[in-house]
């Protein structure tokens, strides 16, 4: 069964949140889902570019109060 | 997909300069695009071992803003690109010899080790070269 894994990367600068985010889908399975918490706003663009770039999936991308979260799904 | 290679040759001690080569480095080999980095000239003297991050970092503004908003140290960033990513960095061996230094005196675990510059001109024939 699919899980979700929050990253907290709020704080990080650019290309911080990516490279938390790229490092913990080398820990997951397929399927998987990493949310990832950024304050950056550079890395809300960044990460789909990456994820298409690379071949996995984008889940929703939420704005909160200070932060955002980006869902991504390990596609292979 | 992967891009062709892409090769930077980093010739500035500038922390700017030295900073923008490893997000362009390490990005770019998290992208699954091969990256080759050949260092030397002033360059190199940011990857001296033993320094301290207010001597290893000599920039201008940009630089400050960086340091003050504590921004991902510039090493740390290549070493991520080396761990996750087709990341080979190379120091140049005429930089060296004109030091007097060998790979001793440099950051540890970071370098594929000594290289000249034809061997490197020569490799990035096959892909785009970046100089900084």
């Amino acid at each position: 069964m699919a899980e979700r894994k929050r990253i907290d990367a709020r704080g990080a600068f650019c290309p911080g949140p990516l490279m938390e985010l790229i490092a913990n889908l080398k820990l997951v399975d397929v399927g998987d889902e990493l949310e990832v918490w950024s304050s950056d706003k550079g890395s809300v663009k960044e990460i789909p570019e990456w994820v298409a770039k690379v071949g996995h999936e984008m889940g929703e991308t939420t704005e909160h109060d200070g932060y955002w979260s980006v869902v991504v799904r390990k596609a292979k | 997909m992967s891009g062709p290679p892409l090769f930077i040759l980093l010739c500035s001690g500038e922390h700017e300069k030295v900073h923008m080569a490893a997000m362009t480095a390490t990005v770019a080999a998290v992208s699954e695009r091969p990256v080759q980095v050949f260092v030397s000239m002033n360059a190199v003297y940011a990857f001296e071992k033993g320094k301290a991050a207010a001597d290893r970092y000599k920039g201008r503004a940009f630089s400050e803003e960086m340091k003050a908003k504590k921004a991902p140290d510039t090493l740390e960033l290549f070493g991520q690109g080396r761990m996750l990513g087709d990341l080979k960095m190379h120091i140049c061996a005429m930089a060296l010899d004109v030091l007097g230094w060998d790979e001793n005196n440099l950051v540890e675990d970071m370098f594929d080790g000594p290289m000249g510059l034809t061997k490197f001109l020569a490799d990035a024939e096959e892909g785009q070269l970046v100089t900084m």
